[in-house]
């Protein structure tokens, strides 16, 4: 009787929540999906990270009640788009559905009656389309801990920072907030107006402009070639173009094993093996030789080491320019803030992104930065099944395309910055004078 | 019938997370994690047992008496009803309405309309629950709480779908008045 009269009160304590927190207003998660109006989506990150929390808590007193749902992941890309396309069509989710006809919506009333008819369609097909579909990509009940070998508070950590990056993102309610912004602009157009510190530190900060887009141009584009020097490589030793001895890379590295683990300061163990051929075979596909000289890891080594460290320092000094860019707009009234403050906070990221995380936080923190033992463990490491394989390209080649759209982001809106501010004040002084 | 409009929630967006979330380790703590939308395959199974019992018999979803067992989710969906009634009737929030603001806004048509979308909505919204193995709240909320690798994929196909759909179906945004906001 116990688990009745349980299910019944978390139930009822479940709706009059839903209630009161206004998710049954099917405007609000229309106006979340729309990028209007984010208190549903707020609403849903906050109670996420105090779930996972709470649950991290409860397991650590012993206390969850877990039920792990099978990761596969076709099934669920699929049922999740149907859920989507019918949250996106009514403003209901299966839940608030039948919180909303509980509160005397019958447009609600009837999405409950098309999902008794959603549920009998799900049990015809069932036979037929579910187990097959099961079959592909199954991972099984596991949770990310588990499937990476990394602890809770490891991934707790990332789920934290997202949620709180969502909420810093969506802290004003999307474009029906901006009005108030768009009107002081146009006042301020209007009404003639002239920088606090006089006509002095305005061309002061037009000079200093000037001078940080030529710092940030050059910046950009010593770290697009640095970048694309790493990415080179990558793909050079991956197919085999570069001859990987044996005593580059830890025996240990015979076997699949989590990415991002190798440790520059491990010692690197080597086997006498002298049946063995002297190079390694690499797990990407193998292409015939496409260099008319013999490339070997210790020129790679060499080159990596010095690239990594420009790359490092440009990136570095690319955000503080923003940064003091950004200061500079703001004394000298200069304008353009919008875009110098989101081409800092770009920068912030890519510097972010790049910084070799492996090092402290592995297996998870994975940066962009690799060292050469990295790249020659992984590279000759057993190709292990598909999400492992998956992993291994998204940290050395997901990881630098995400770097380098950041990065081109916040080119992208230095170069809108500075157009807007010297456009603004070239025509002022044509006009002027 | 009044007239749709969004209204302003009795608590602020934080509160109303951080009670969500409480709900949530709450049912975690005690029985299991909540998920109601899996009750729904429940109670089409059992009604088919009853109306079809040799096809049922065959049936490996329906067969199986373990998954279709009426138990607490079950409990849990019909105090999710109770709850949800008394509270908008405790907060002078229960009122009959068959349409929205932001359906109003973008489809001039009769209230039908938007009642078929509402049911070709619930159906997909119960094809893909019952594929994904449960809905938001069973795989999106309990799925993030207990760090399951499910919660990803459903997350991305959920928001990358649920957002394509809404622009689709309403491109026009009600006026600012009309929001609330």
């Amino acid at each position: 009787m116990a688990i009745p009269f349980v299910g019944l009160i978390l139930g009822a304590i479940f709706g009059a929540s839903l209630v009161l927190t206004g998710l049954t207003d099917p405007d609000r998660i229309i106006g979340s999906l729309r990028l209007k109006d984010f208190h549903a989506l707020r609403t849903v990150i906050v109670s996420v990270l105090v779930a996972t929390l709470g649950v991290w808590l409860l397991s650590l007193a012993g206390a969850a009640h877990l039920d792990i749902k099978p990761a596969a992941i076709l099934t669920l890309l699929l049922g999740g788009a149907f859920v989507g396309i019918g949250i996106g069509l009514t403003g209901f989710s299966p839940t608030t559905g039948l919180a909303c006809a509980a509160s005397g919506r019958i447009d609600a009333l009837v999405t409950v009656v098309g999902m008794f008819f959603g549920a009998h369609v799900y049990i015809l097909i069932y036979p037929a389309v579910v187990p097959p579909l099961e079959k592909v990509l199954n991972f099984g009940q596991v949770t990310l801990p588990q499937a990476t070998g990394a602890s809770q508070i490891i991934w707790i950590a990332p789920v934290f920072a997202a949620g709180l990056v969502a909420l810093v993102l969506t802290r004003r309610g999307g474009s029906g907030y901006s009005e108030p912004f768009d009107q002081a602009a146009r006042l301020g157009a209007s009404e003639g107006f002239v920088p606090a510190g006089g006509p002095a530190i305005t061309t002061d900060g037009l000079d200093a402009v000037r001078v940080f887009r030529l710092w940030r141009n050059s910046l950009f584009v010593v770290m697009v070639l640095a970048l694309v020097c790493l990415q080179v490589i990558f793909w050079l030793t991956n197919t085999g173009q570069v001859q990987i001895s044996r005593d580059a890379v830890r025996v240990a590295a015979s076997k699949p094993k989590a990415l991002g683990m190798a440790n520059a300061d491990e010692p690197i163990v080597t086997e006498a093996q002298p049946s063995a051929p002297a190079t390694l075979p690499t797990r990407g596909p193998a292409l015939p030789r496409l260099l008319p000289f013999d490339l070997t890891f210790k020129h790679v080594t060499s080159v990596i080491h010095p690239v990594n460290a420009i790359l490092m320092f440009a990136c570095v000094l690319y955000a503080l320019t923003g940064y003091i860019a950004l200061s500079v707009s703001i004394r000298s009234r200069l304008g353009g803030l919008a875009h110098i403050s989101r081409a800092f906070y770009f920068s912030l990221v890519a510097l972010i992104l790049l910084l070799p995380w492996q090092i402290v936080l592995a297996p998870i923190g994975l940066g962009t930065l690799y060292t050469p033992r990295e790249l020659a463990d992984s590279c000759t490491a057993v190709a292990g099944d598909t999400f492992e394989t998956a992993r291994f390209y998204l940290r050395f080649t997901g990881t630098w395309a995400l770097v380098m759209l950041v990065l081109i982001l916040a080119q992208w809106r230095s170069f809108r910055w500075t157009k807007t501010v010297l456009l603004k004040y070239d025509d002022a002084g044509r006009h002027t004078s | 019938m009044k007239e749709p409009g969004i209204q302003t929630p009795p608590v602020p967006w934080w509160t109303a997370g951080i009670l969500l979330g409480l709900v949530q380790v709450l049912a975690i703590g005690l029985a299991t994690s909540l998920d109601v939308s899996n009750q729904f395959v429940v109670v089409d199974a059992r009604t088919l047992e009853h109306a079809a019992p040799e096809y049922a018999q065959n049936h490996p979803l329906i067969s199986d008496k373990e998954r279709n067992k009426f138990g607490y989710a079950s409990y849990v969906g019909i105090g999710l009803v109770l709850g949800a009634f008394l509270a908008a009737l405790h907060l002078r929030m229960w009122k009959v309405q068959a349409t929205s603001a932001w359906w109003r806004q973008n489809h001039d048509g009769p209230v039908l309309l938007r009642l078929i979308a509402g049911f070709c909505g619930g159906l997909c919204l119960l094809l893909g629950a019952g594929l994904a193995y449960g809905g938001i709240t069973g795989q999106f909320s309990a799925g993030w709480a207990q760090l399951s690798l499910s919660a990803v994929p459903f997350t991305v196909a959920v928001f990358g779908s649920g957002m394509l759909v809404a622009y689709l179906v309403y491109p026009k945004t009600p006026a600012k008045g009309n929001r609330g906001l």
